[in-house]
């Protein structure tokens, strides 16, 4: 049947209506484009966060006391406890599953090495330890969603002022502790967000100025400060680290495949040596 | 006197209580609150496993805890691999059979079990230590 020339029409106008709508979905969608030459040579002109970062460990334990973390009544008690328990070493530990130690404590307690990467847009960082220790930062403007899933580590937006990065995370796990130790802390019960500064406090040492506001269980926003020593030594490279390893050893199936085995623990996650006691019981 | 049947020495000090909890290892896993760093336990004993694994690396050691008993195996617990690179140390560190001098904080609920402060090697001399908070200043080699 021939086409009308009204039908034509209507035909040709659908078409451009498709084709104008579509680039507004797409800008909706597509929120990481490909970056252009501009975007990496603009990474130069950011600060040189190179390098492997380790803790100043010290410092940590010094701040609880110069930092004193404002815990509401309900949180100071659970505190009070847990540390009661850890000076007669019966420890709860809060990280003994394996799970990560999250934000912020993983900025706040860790032992571990971390390092820095900046792509155009974004700046990622990455932990040794727990396997899966890994912060995204955008800094391409972006905001947060408007309901972020709950995670770890939370959705992290970032922007620079001068030579400071300043960090927004919220969307972090109401479980995710506010740890003082790895023996001490209360999960931040839920609303948590986080605002860090981050800049090089020095040139080798890094500094991350932290506010921690978490309603449900402190009574103000608690303000303290991190710093990180800068390596570059081979044997500083960042490794692999899984934490639940650990809990196996390398053994072999019926096949003769190489296979994990678990190994005997205590509860406080210690691995006890394979050895039976008189009764023939493992210790 | 012979590998094996010296006994255990423990020394408690203040002073020892100190350095102890400072130099403690650790990592994200758990705390070490459960070892007691007021006593220091050093026996003669030999590597039966070393173990190079996240979180914790572990050293295990058999030797005479109790005179005329069998031999027990101890596990030792030390700080990640990755940190204990850091010190020098590699997954060759120890092997089966070496014998050694051990010095450590015994579990404070008694199980075999401590956290590793110093050990020597009785063939050769050599002094092998784990200080984690060695590493807070930057630039090391």
């Amino acid at each position: 049947m021939p086409v009308t020339a009204r039908e034509w029409k209507v035909v040709v106008a659908a078409i451009v209506g498709l084709a104008v709508q579509a680039p507004v979905g797409a800008a909706d969608t597509v929120i990481n484009p490909p970056p252009q030459a501009k975007d990496w040579s603009a990474l130069a002109g950011l600060p040189d966060w190179s390098g492997v970062w380790t803790p100043n460990m010290t410092d940590q334990e010094r701040r609880i006391q110069s930092d004193p973390v404002p815990w509401n009544k309900a949180a100071a008690a659970e505190v009070a406890k847990l540390e009661a328990a850890e000076k007669r070493g019966d420890p709860k530990g809060l990280f003994v599953n394996c799970l990560p130690e999250s934000m912020p404590s993983w900025m706040l307690i860790t032992h571990n090495a971390l390092e820095f990467l900046f792509t155009p847009g974004r700046i990622t960082i990455l932990g040794e330890s727990d396997g899966n220790r890994l912060r995204r930062i955008y800094t391409d403007g972006r905001g947060h969603p408007d309901d972020p899933d709950p995670t770890f580590h939370g959705h992290s937006i970032g922007h620079w002022e001068n030579d400071t990065l300043v960090v927004d995370t919220i969307g972090i796990l109401p479980e995710a502790y506010i740890a003082v130790s790895e023996a001490v802390g209360v999960p931040n019960n839920g609303d948590l967000h986080v605002i860090e500064r981050i800049r090089l406090d020095k040139p080798e040492v890094l500094r991350d100025d932290l506010e921690i506001i978490a309603p449900h269980v402190l009574t103000k926003p608690w303000k303290t400060s991190r710093f990180l020593f800068r390596q570059r030594a081979r044997k500083y490279d960042i490794v692999e680290g899984v934490c639940l390893q650990g809990n196996y050893s390398e053994g072999k199936d019926a096949s003769g495949n190489a296979v994990f085995v678990p190994v005997p623990q205590t509860e406080g996650g210690n691995y006890l040596p394979p050895v039976k006691n008189e009764s023939g019981k493992p210790r | 006197m012979k590998n094996g049947s010296w006994p255990i020495l423990c020394a408690l000090s203040l002073l020892g209580a100190l350095t102890l909890t400072w130099t403690a290892p650790a990592a994200a896993h758990h705390s070490f609150a459960m070892f007691d760093f007021s006593k220091t336990m050093t026996v003669k004993g030999t590597v039966t496993e070393f173990r190079w694994t996240n979180p914790h690396v572990a050293l295990l050691v058999q030797f005479d805890a109790k005179p005329g008993a069998a031999p027990e195996v101890w596990s030792m617990e030390l700080t990640s691999p990755g940190n204990l690179t850091r010190g020098g140390w590699t997954r060759h560190s120890f092997k089966p059979g070496d014998r050694i001098e051990l010095e450590f904080n015994p579990l404070r609920d008694g199980k075999h079990g401590g956290a590793f402060d110093k050990a020597t090697f009785l063939d050769t001399g050599q002094v092998i230590t784990s200080n984690l908070r060695a590493a807070e200043k930057p630039g090391l080699q």
